[in-house]
């Protein structure tokens, strides 16, 4: 998927790949896609349940080995 | 209106810190409001310094001061410090947020801190010796106005 920016959370736990994700997203414009890398498993059901609570577009996980990659979509 | 969550942070040990504050920047990154109401041992958080001494203080709340600071100890395993220190070596070499981390955050992301007046009339602790990013100082009403709005309250 194309991303306009990526965020590298690789190594972190949560909650920190949310809370950097949001603040990554409070730079950028509507419309605009961010890419998350990150390791932590629980990130995969995280990423959706956080796009539910900030309203910010959930674009899809995909799998690279142990990599999660998230995209989001700011609306 | 924005969704709300206060906590109040009852507790002054540091693993329970670090659930509450977890809970917290996740909150505020989701876009809710959130409130803190530090209390009793709670309050050791928002100490500046370890020792919160002060010539207002009688002998009891200098005794006090001296035995809970703001070095907080963890719930099980504590072993006098030991256990602290090993939980904070592991989180560090996992790369997780330290509670001084998570703290920052919360700031940035805007959490607002009640600091309670009782408690800190009983323990002798002045507005001066707690962090200067409590926004207020206030009581059970304050705390239950916001409670009574918010969707999520939580007792840690």
């Amino acid at each position: 998927m194309k991303a306009d920016r990526t965020l590298d959370c690789i190594g972190l736990f949560c909650p920190m790949p949310i809370v950097k994700t949001r603040i990554e997203m409070d730079n950028m414009n509507p419309g605009e896609v961010l890419e998350i890398l990150a390791d932590d498993p629980g990130f995969e059901n995280d990423l959706p349940a956080w796009c539910k609570m900030s309203g910010a577009k959930f674009l899809g996980i995909e799998k690279e080995g142990n990599v999660l990659k998230g995209y989001v979509m700011k609306s | 209106m924005k969704d709300k969550m206060t906590i109040i942070l009852f507790s002054g040990d540091l693993d329970k810190a670090i659930a509450a504050f977890t809970l917290a920047t996740t909150a505020a990154a989701g876009d809710m409001d959130v409130t803190i109401f530090f209390t009793f041992w709670g309050l050791n958080i928002l100490k500046k310094s370890r020792y919160t001494f002060s010539k207002k203080q009688n002998f009891l709340q200098k005794m006090f001061n001296f035995m809970s600071t703001s070095s907080l100890p963890i719930t099980r395993l504590n072993f006098l410090g030991l256990g602290p220190w090993m939980m904070k070596k592991l989180m560090k070499k996992s790369r997780m947020a330290s509670l001084e981390d998570l703290m920052a955050l919360a700031q940035q992301l805007k959490v607002k801190y009640i600091a309670c007046t009782t408690s800190c009339g009983i323990l002798g602790l002045s507005r001066e010796s707690l962090l200067d990013e409590v926004g207020e100082f206030a009581g059970a009403a304050s705390y239950l106005v916001e409670a009574r709005e918010a969707r999520i309250n939580l007792f840690i």
